[in-house]
């Protein structure tokens, strides 16, 4: 399959101010970032919270503007626009809020909300709003009708598939996925990753899945990025990086969630990431790692390749990689 | 054998709201043994924190008097609003980020609950809470005490929670999914040290969770609510490795750990002012037969401490 959304070396600076006579430098949310995504597949991106999983989408998105690096969209270089300029010419990415409750006007019924996407993208024609809209209902599993509500009539379940009725509507090839299944029950996070694959088929979309959830993500994504404080420290096929993870912080995220059977695996990860303010020298991990030794505090590891399709950013990891447990690690 | 901490039994609570009365719990039984740890699971609008307002008699002004009883180390506690259980229950509460305020001192915040409903001196106070920082295993706890909530992060803050509802050395801890709104990795370390908590100072714990995963790793029993109702307890391991009811049959096989295919469960919860009748599962239920709907089922005892509310419990589901 060919790439449909890449980059390369993204960086993105939040909170770099100039002023008259000095340049305040902001925090690098996302450091040199390689990533590339395939047409048709699901990509999921991990990591503990403030680790630039949502920056990296609002600038693949071309919602924040990139400091350095490359993007590009079905062969073509998007990057270096100014944003309002990004968002035109990467339309056909499109992205699902986090808290669609939150993403909806209380005001507005569903059906105004929905039809000023499809003005915003120049479709003005009453009838053929309604036609669209009516169509893109059925195709989330909710009745035409609905069109009619308010968002607080609606539950959590039904505020997800107005959010993806929503970009479903203006025909994306990308959507991006920012914690899809984030708050919603264990019955109802099933019918909505089964609406997402669904989807995913019938449209010939692209998903990148953010996501903090590993069941989840080992259960829907083809491939998977593990980012620690604004760079990819891992990355490979679901299966692969659930079965044999190499790098120390990947073993630690997969060690922590909780599993049905109760069993503990590995071992657990104490502290909390460091600040983006005070990124720690050498290898980012360093100061959490238990395998850390002095070179991982002097040497930045670069990605290099750990299998097919699989790369790991770990001074350490040729060495570490027999002490895994059995295939199944996870 | 020690009579338990924490008995409910038969418990229903209804509130009157805007649209009718709404019948929230309904015939809720379950007990937390001394030194025991019991997780109440259930989907949202199942009437978790309903349950948990009742035991810490927090009940909304529009709830009518609730039928049934609470019995706290043997005393009825649902009539006086729990105020003679007053810091013998400690609660720790979902949100660890809404739940300090910011502009006191956290130590002080604690302090003042620890003046309130604990014996001592402010000395003594103050000892214990350096003491109850350490077990909770927070750096440097005797500048934890001077720090405000804002310094700390979230994990931290959670286990400012645990220390301030240990702090009048309580009986029983009750714990409002206290680790949603952490990462995994912080998750983990925050239910080991309740754990720890539990086998060290003995306490006995009643869980509230949506995460059957989060429940195996803390809770030996558990109580499985569906619309205000039990609709399976036992302990937790055979609870989870042979649920019997149809709604923890279907529950189960929507985890992803465990789902052979996304299915969920058809329909959905159903609104707490419309109840249907006989069992509240029966609309969604795929093996429900003409009388589910006429009389709410029983719990049937299956032994070894297993109950279950199906007289169809042992019907495969199709």
């Amino acid at each position: 399959m060919p790439e449909i959304l890449g980059a390369s070396g993204l960086v993105v600076e939040l909170g770099a101010r100039r002023g008259l006579l000095r340049r305040r430098a902001g925090v690098r949310a996302v450091d040199g970032v390689d990533l590339s995504i395939d047409e048709g597949e699901t990509f999921g991106i991990v990591g503990e919270s403030g680790c630039g999983k949502t920056t990296l989408a609002r600038a693949l998105l071309g919602l924040q503007r990139e400091s350095a690096g490359e993007i590009r969209l079905e062969g073509r270089t998007v990057s270096g626009l100014d944003p309002r300029a990004a968002r035109r010419v990467r339309e056909a990415v499109q992205y699902v809020h986090q808290d669609p409750g939150a993403a909806l006007d209380p005001w507005w019924r569903v059906g105004a909300t929905l039809a000023e996407g499809l003005a915003i993208h120049g479709i003005t024609d009453r009838a053929e709003q309604r036609a669209r809209i009516a169509e893109t209902l059925a195709a989330v599993g909710l009745d035409a009708a609905m069109a009619e509500r308010y968002p607080h009539e609606l539950s959590g379940g039904q505020q997800r598939r107005i959010g993806l009725a929503r970009i479903l509507l203006l025909r994306p090839k990308v959507v991006i996925l920012d914690e899809p299944t984030a708050g919603l029950d264990l019955s109802v996070q099933a019918a909505v990753l089964r609406l997402l694959r669904d989807l995913r088929a019938r449209f010939g979309l692209t998903y990148v899945f953010i996501s903090h959830d590993l069941s989840v993500v080992r259960r829907v994504c083809d491939r998977v990025a593990v980012m620690y404080l604004g760079r990819v420290v891992e990355h490979g096929s679901a299966a692969t990086l659930f079965a044999e993870p190499r790098h120390p912080y990947t073993r630690a995220l997969i060690a922590a969630a909780p599993h049905l059977d109760g069993r503990e695996s590995g071992p657990s990860l104490p502290g909390d990431p460091p600040s983006l303010r005070a990124i720690p020298p050498g290898c980012r991990f360093h100061p959490r790692c238990a395998a850390a030794t002095e070179a991982c505090a002097r040497r930045e590891p670069v990605l290099e390749d750990a299998g097919p399709a699989h790369a790991v950013d770990c001074l350490r990891w040729r060495e570490l990689a027999p002490e895994i447990p059995g295939r199944d690690a996870a | 054998m020690s009579p338990p901490v924490l008995q409910v039994e038969g418990l229903a609570v209804r509130l009157r709201g805007e649209g009718g009365v709404a019948e929230i719990l309904d015939d809720v039984s379950l007990s937390v043994p001394r030194g025991g740890t019991l997780g109440v699971v259930g989907e949202s609008g199942c009437g978790k924190s309903t349950l948990l307002r009742a035991i810490l008699g927090i009940l909304p002004r529009g709830a009518e008097t609730p039928r049934g009883a609470i019995l706290f180390e043997g005393r009825d506690i649902l009539s006086d609003r729990a105020e003679s259980a007053r810091g013998r229950i400690g609660f720790v509460p979902q949100d660890p980020y809404l739940s300090l305020n910011p502009v006191f001192r956290a130590g002080d915040q604690i302090l003042e609950i620890m003046r309130r409903h604990a014996r001592g001196s402010r000395r003594d106070h103050r000892d214990r809470l350096v003491e109850l920082f350490r077990a909770v295993q927070l750096p440097d706890p005797v500048a934890a005490l001077r720090k405000y909530p804002h310094q700390f992060s979230g994990g931290q803050r959670q286990r400012l929670l645990i220390a301030a509802a240990l702090a009048c050395d309580p009986a029983l801890v009750v714990a409002d999914e206290p680790t949603t709104a952490l990462d995994v990795t912080t998750q983990r370390e925050i239910l080991a040290l309740l754990r720890g908590l539990v086998t060290e100072r003995g306490l006995s714990l009643l869980f509230v969770t949506h995460d059957l995963g989060v429940l195996a790793s803390v809770c030996t029993e558990v109580a499985v609510l569906y619309a205000g109702r039990v609709a399976e307890a036992g302990p937790t391991r055979a609870v989870l490795d042979a649920p019997r009811h149809p709604y923890t049959r279907m529950l189960l096989a929507c985890h992803p750990d465990r789902a052979t295919d996304l299915a969920g469960i058809p329909g959905t919860v159903p609104a707490a002012t419309a109840q249907p009748t006989g069992c509240r599962f029966h609309p969604r239920c795929p093996i429900v037969h003409s009388g589910c709907a006429v009389e709410a089922p029983p719990m049937v005892s299956l032994g070894e401490g297993r109950a279950v509310a199906c007289p169809w419990h042992e019907a495969a589901l199709a």
